[in-house]
């Protein structure tokens, strides 16, 4: 939506490493919609700062580890 | 495509056919008449429930094939979608009412000030759909 956030991140390769997790079940365990979670990963929309929180937890990570500022 | 998506889909076929039938039925009738015909409650009764018809049956149908979808909240992302596809309408729709006052004025008719503003209120909300599918594509 718009213009692209200088924000890179990990979501796939997260979803990848914990067994699979489809775009689907992330979405359902944050809160969001599969097509959200698609445009994260398509670094096509930036969550809020409450959801990257989720995402990084949910991961057992920091929210740096999943999202990379890139300028 | 989300499911409320789909269902932008259903508002605006539902609002595109409502609008061409509507302004179809008063630009002939106005033909015929020889002359603008004056606002009548039993065309609106029938634009409005040629409306409510479609949206209603359009999103039984979608949420008879998405149940889950249908009964998930509304998210983040979701939501900036509908403020902006909102915001943006509202300026047509803002437009829309400027011209008809522009209209009434120069013109003196408060016929076609209805049909204008109505127009107006049909586009903008138009435009609010169209535009809620756009975002939810870019």
């Amino acid at each position: 939506m718009g213009k692209r956030p200088p924000i890179d991140n990990r979501v796939r390769e997260l979803r990848e490493q914990h067994g699979g997790l489809t775009q689907a079940a992330l979405g359902e365990a944050i809160g969001l919609t599969r097509q959200t979670v698609i445009a994260i990963e398509q670094n096509r929309y930036s969550p809020s700062l409450e959801t990257a929180f989720r995402i990084a937890r949910l991961f057992d990570v920091g929210v740096e580890d999943v999202f990379i500022w890139t300028e | 495509m989300p499911f409320r998506e789909k269902s932008a889909w259903i508002m605006s076929v539902a609002l595109l056919f409502g609008g061409a039938f509507y302004f179809f039925a008063v630009l002939s009738g106005s033909s015929a008449a020889g002359g603008l015909i004056s606002p009548n409650i039993p065309l609106i009764v029938i634009y409005t429930v040629c409306l409510v018809v479609i949206a209603t049956a359009g999103h039984i149908v979608i949420a008879m094939l998405a149940p889950k979808d249908a009964n998930a909240p509304v998210d983040e992302r979701e939501q900036q979608i509908f403020i902006r596809a909102g915001h943006y309408s509202s300026y047509l729709i803002g437009l829309g009412i400027v011209l008809s006052l522009g209209l009434y004025i120069v013109g003196g008719s408060g016929d076609l000030l209805f049909y204008t503003v109505f127009a107006s209120l049909m586009i903008g909300q138009t435009a609010e759909y169209l535009l809620q599918i756009l975002f939810y594509r870019t």
